[in-house]
């Protein structure tokens, strides 16, 4: 029982430090980006006051709007942030008994579904629009995430988050196997696909041909913008913990102590900031893609993904 | 360093061939094919150094670093300046989209699997679980001929079954004899360099690297 305890008082700090996290992480890749373009760029702590700033506004929406458009940002925040319940983050300690991998994904794609349904509700061209991209990407992003950590499943002989990464962590390098970076550099496509990231979607950007995740939040402002904001940060802090955890746990705290707890702080930290600097590279590095190309670079993803599932076997 | 870790870099360089080969059939520009195909040589000189070093042979040496030398420098150098010198339209348009083609692949890497698991079973070589890999990537590489059109991508596809076929060789039997292994580089050597001449006569004759033209051809 207490055991159980421990895994809950666990998991729900780890919630809120990802909640906490995520709008800094934000404010880094954004601030990397203005160092490559070289200009000043805003404090890597700005994100946190545009938050502040929207929760203070008053929100105003279009009157043709359902209960789904008002009821949407609450839904993704909270499926987020369960989700996160079973992502270990810096101890392997989480509520792996509600939920394992699956549930994971699929919680993910709640939000996902959600969104385009609000975006819909509103009846604004560019809402469809949105959503019919997002969908597109997402119907070959799905199968490619749920392959990738099932590779890892494979290798490690469960289907839960947290012992998926206590597994790899404690074993040491004997688990270490091809298929790994496969599943790995398939689920890193996944990560900046899911997250509206440079090659998929330009998170910056308002132009009506290209954007997809804007588009979708257009019509949201104030209170609500800020919690579809946040919830869209917190996943992309939640994918960079799964990315971290999931394919390179070492460093995560295994047993509950001070050291190891203050230890695997550390190395996630610096695992996160580290993903976050690659996104930003990358993001300086590389234009958009079109977006009827984006299926060729997505189904290499789900190839690799493949490939790493079949190599598990064969070699 | 120990043996566990050795057949793990194996497998990890197999692996690897087996990933550039998918790159492979993702690209659609030429000079792109050009440079994975010069990676994928590389990655298996390296293969053959890591064979090399676990059964300590010397030819194998001798093989590795001819395959870095011819496969990974001087014929992708030879199909680029090719390429420069015709100025032909550089994309490889391929007759089957590029996700299906993909997907057609990973299907191939399955039949692969599925033939050389009765070989894999009775035999107690530590690459023999590469030999399903070398069956893909000869596979892969019949693929890619039977779906492009331009004759240099052909060319590149040729040597993709070479490349898969060398590694089964290597994965079987820790290679062939070294004067077998040599008079295979200079037959390949010597392909590349007619073809490359071919693919030059092509496109002067028919103004297109196009090879679905050359089909009317009759007396």
């Amino acid at each position: 029982m207490s055991d159980l305890f421990l895994d809950l008082t666990f998991s729900l700090l780890q919630t809120l430090f990802m909640l906490a996290l995520a709008p800094l992480i934000i404010g880094i890749i954004r601030k990397v980006k203005a160092k490559f373009q070289r200009r000043r760029g805003p404090s890597i702590i700005q994100p946190y006051y545009d938050l502040a700033k929207l929760f203070h506004k008053g929100s105003s929406q279009s009157s043709t709007v359902s209960w789904v458009f008002h009821i949407a940002p609450y839904v993704c925040l909270g499926a987020v942030l369960v989700a996160s319940l079973m992502v270990p983050f810096f101890i392997t300690n989480t509520l792996g008994v509600i939920g394992d991998l699956i549930v994971v994904v699929y919680l993910l794609a709640m939000v996902r579904f959600f969104m385009t349904l609000a975006a819909l509700d509103t009846g604004s061209a560019f809402g469809g629009m949105g959503s019919s991209r997002e969908m597109m990407i997402s119907a070959i992003v799905e199968p490619t995430m749920l392959l990738a950590i099932f590779t890892m499943a494979l290798i490690t002989g469960t289907t839960i988050l947290s012992d998926i990464s206590f597994n790899l962590a404690s074993t040491g390098l004997d688990l270490v196997h091809p298929s790994l970076f496969l599943a790995a550099a398939a689920f890193f496509v996944c990560l900046m696909a899911e997250n509206a990231r440079v090659p998929f979607d330009n998170p910056a950007t308002h132009l009506e041909l290209t954007m997809v995740h804007e588009a979708m939040v257009l019509e949201y402002s104030g209170k609500s913008l800020a919690i579809m904001e946040l919830a869209s940060w917190t996943k992309l802090v939640l994918f960079a913990a799964l990315m971290a955890n999931v394919f390179f746990p070492w460093g995560i705290a295994t047993e509950v102590t001070a050291q190891a707890i203050i230890m695997g702080i550390v190395a996630i930290l610096g695992k996160v900031v580290l993903i976050a600097l690659v996104i930003a590279v990358i993001e300086s590095s590389m234009a958009k893609m079109r977006l009827f190309r984006l299926p060729n670079l997505l189904t290499v993803a789900f190839t690799l993904a493949l490939l790493g599932v079949l190599s598990y076997y064969i070699l | 360093m120990n043996e566990q870790a050795l057949t793990g870099v194996i497998n990890g360089l197999a692996a690897f061939i087996l990933l550039t080969a998918f790159v492979m059939v993702s690209h659609n520009r030429m000079n792109q094919l050009v440079r994975t195909f010069a990676i994928q040589s590389i990655a298996l000189g390296a293969f053959a150094f890591a064979v090399a070093y676990y059964t300590g042979s010397d030819h194998i040496y001798v093989i590795a670093v001819l395959t870095i030398v011819l496969k990974g420098i001087v014929i992708p150098q030879f199909l680029k300046y090719t390429i420069d010198k015709i100025h032909v339209r550089k994309e490889v348009e391929p007759l089957v989209g590029i996700p299906l083609s993909l997907l057609l692949c990973a299907g191939l890497v399955m039949v692969a699997y599925y033939v050389a698991e009765p070989i894999i079973a009775g035999a107690d070589a530590v690459t023999r679980n590469t030999l399903a890999i070398s069956v893909a990537v000869v596979l892969i590489g019949f693929f890619l001929m039977i779906t492009r059109r331009k004759a240099m991508s052909e060319i590149i596809a040729l040597l993709v079954i070479e490349n898969g076929i060398f590694l089964g060789a290597i994965s079987i039997t820790y290679g062939m004899p070294l004067i077998v292994e040599i008079g295979i580089f200079f037959d390949v050597l010597v392909a590349v360099l007619i073809m490359g001449l071919f693919a030059f006569r092509i496109n002067q004759t028919f103004e297109t690297l196009d090879t679905t033209f050359m089909r009317r051809l009759k007396d």
